[in-house]
């Protein structure tokens, strides 16, 4: 046997996991934005008055003038259809056997990327208004996932 | 200009104010799968250790022998020439007392990492592996170990198929 020659037998590769966690705070303007998801099924912007500026998730500061924001404000649960798309992938590729709708919604000068749900992909259109779907409030984590998708309105 | 600070602004957190829900926060454990080529080498290497014995390679050009087994020669960055089995037996280089675990956990019986120079390999020579069955006082620098294998069974072709080294017991001293 060669000594430039793999042995057969041998562990071809050595396999293992790393210990790999993580903890994620959402900051001082994320604890607001998702405590009023939470707490009372709201969505909260942050206006920036000098600048015209309504940031959606709300913000401590202006990423414009760079002045603090104090300015919180209830958006609503609606906006629209900014951009979408559909997925027929799960995260590690299997396929879905329904395939999951994604979205930028538009709300405010800003806006949340979510799903889009009660809804036929083909039914769905740029510049659609929707809704969002909230948790019951008992489920409620405080994520983004507490909204369960938005749907079309009417 | 920093130096003048006292203090730095910013939101301290402490663990209590997770654990009492003042904070909203989302914990996530990342799939860390990895799969490490062994090489021709260490491949070897790792089959002589489900076998029970250590491997190493030879230079003829360099007369040396090291241990884990190269395929080229670290010296002269020619080919090795044969792989060679050698002792189980060896010499503490040096060695050091760890009371604490890969994750930083306290322990109180310390683990005791050493670099074994093997026999059959060149001086200098050696691997990475614990001592066992001894008193911390009792070690020291060119004590004479030897490897204490798992049975054949339980072994899987890794570094831990030796559990650790133990002293040798010297006759007539």
């Amino acid at each position: 046997m060669s000594l430039l020659e793999r042995n057969r037998h041998a562990p071809g590769a050595w396999r293992g996991t790393l210990p790999i966690t993580s903890r994620y705070t959402a900051g001082l303007g994320g604890e607001r934005f998702f405590r009023a998801i939470k707490d009372e099924g709201r969505i909260l912007g942050a206006r920036c008055e000098p600048c015209g500026v309504t940031y959606v998730p709300g913000r401590v500061f202006c990423e414009r003038c760079l002045g603090e924001l104090t300015d919180w404000v209830d958006v609503g649960t609606r906006g629209e259809v900014a951009a979408f798309t559909v997925l027929y992938e799960a995260v590690d590729g299997a396929p879905l056997e329904t395939p999951e709708l994604v979205a930028f919604v538009r709300i405010g000068d800003g806006g949340l990327m979510h799903r889009l749900g009660e809804v036929a992909p083909e039914a769905i259109a740029i510049g659609m208004t929707v809704e969002a779907v909230f948790k019951p409030k008992a489920q409620r984590e405080g994520t983004i996932l507490d909204i369960l998708y938005f749907r079309p309105v009417g | 200009m920093t130096s003048k600070n006292r203090e730095f602004p910013g939101t301290p957190l402490s663990e209590k104010d997770f654990e009492q829900g003042k904070i909203l926060f989302l914990h996530d454990e990342m799939n860390g799968q990895y799969a490490w080529d062994t090489g021709i080498g260490i491949g070897r290497y790792l089959a002589a250790l489900k076998e029970g014995y250590l491997l190493g390679s030879h230079c003829r050009r360099c007369r040396k022998t090291v241990i884990p087994p190269r395929t080229v020669c670290e010296q002269c960055f020619r080919p090795m020439d044969a792989f060679v089995p050698l002792q189980d037996t060896g010499t503490v280089n040096t060695y050091s007392l760890c009371y604490v675990t890969w994750d930083v956990q306290r322990i109180t019986e310390p683990e005791i990492p050493a670099v074994i120079e093997i026999d059959g390999a060149s001086p200098l020579c050696g691997i990475m592996h614990k001592l066992g069955e001894v008193e911390p006082d009792a070690i020291h620098i060119g004590m004479r170990v030897q490897a204490v294998w798992k049975p054949p069974e339980e072994r899987e072709g890794a570094i831990t198929d030796i559990r650790y080294f133990k002293p040798i017991k010297e006759k007539g001293r």
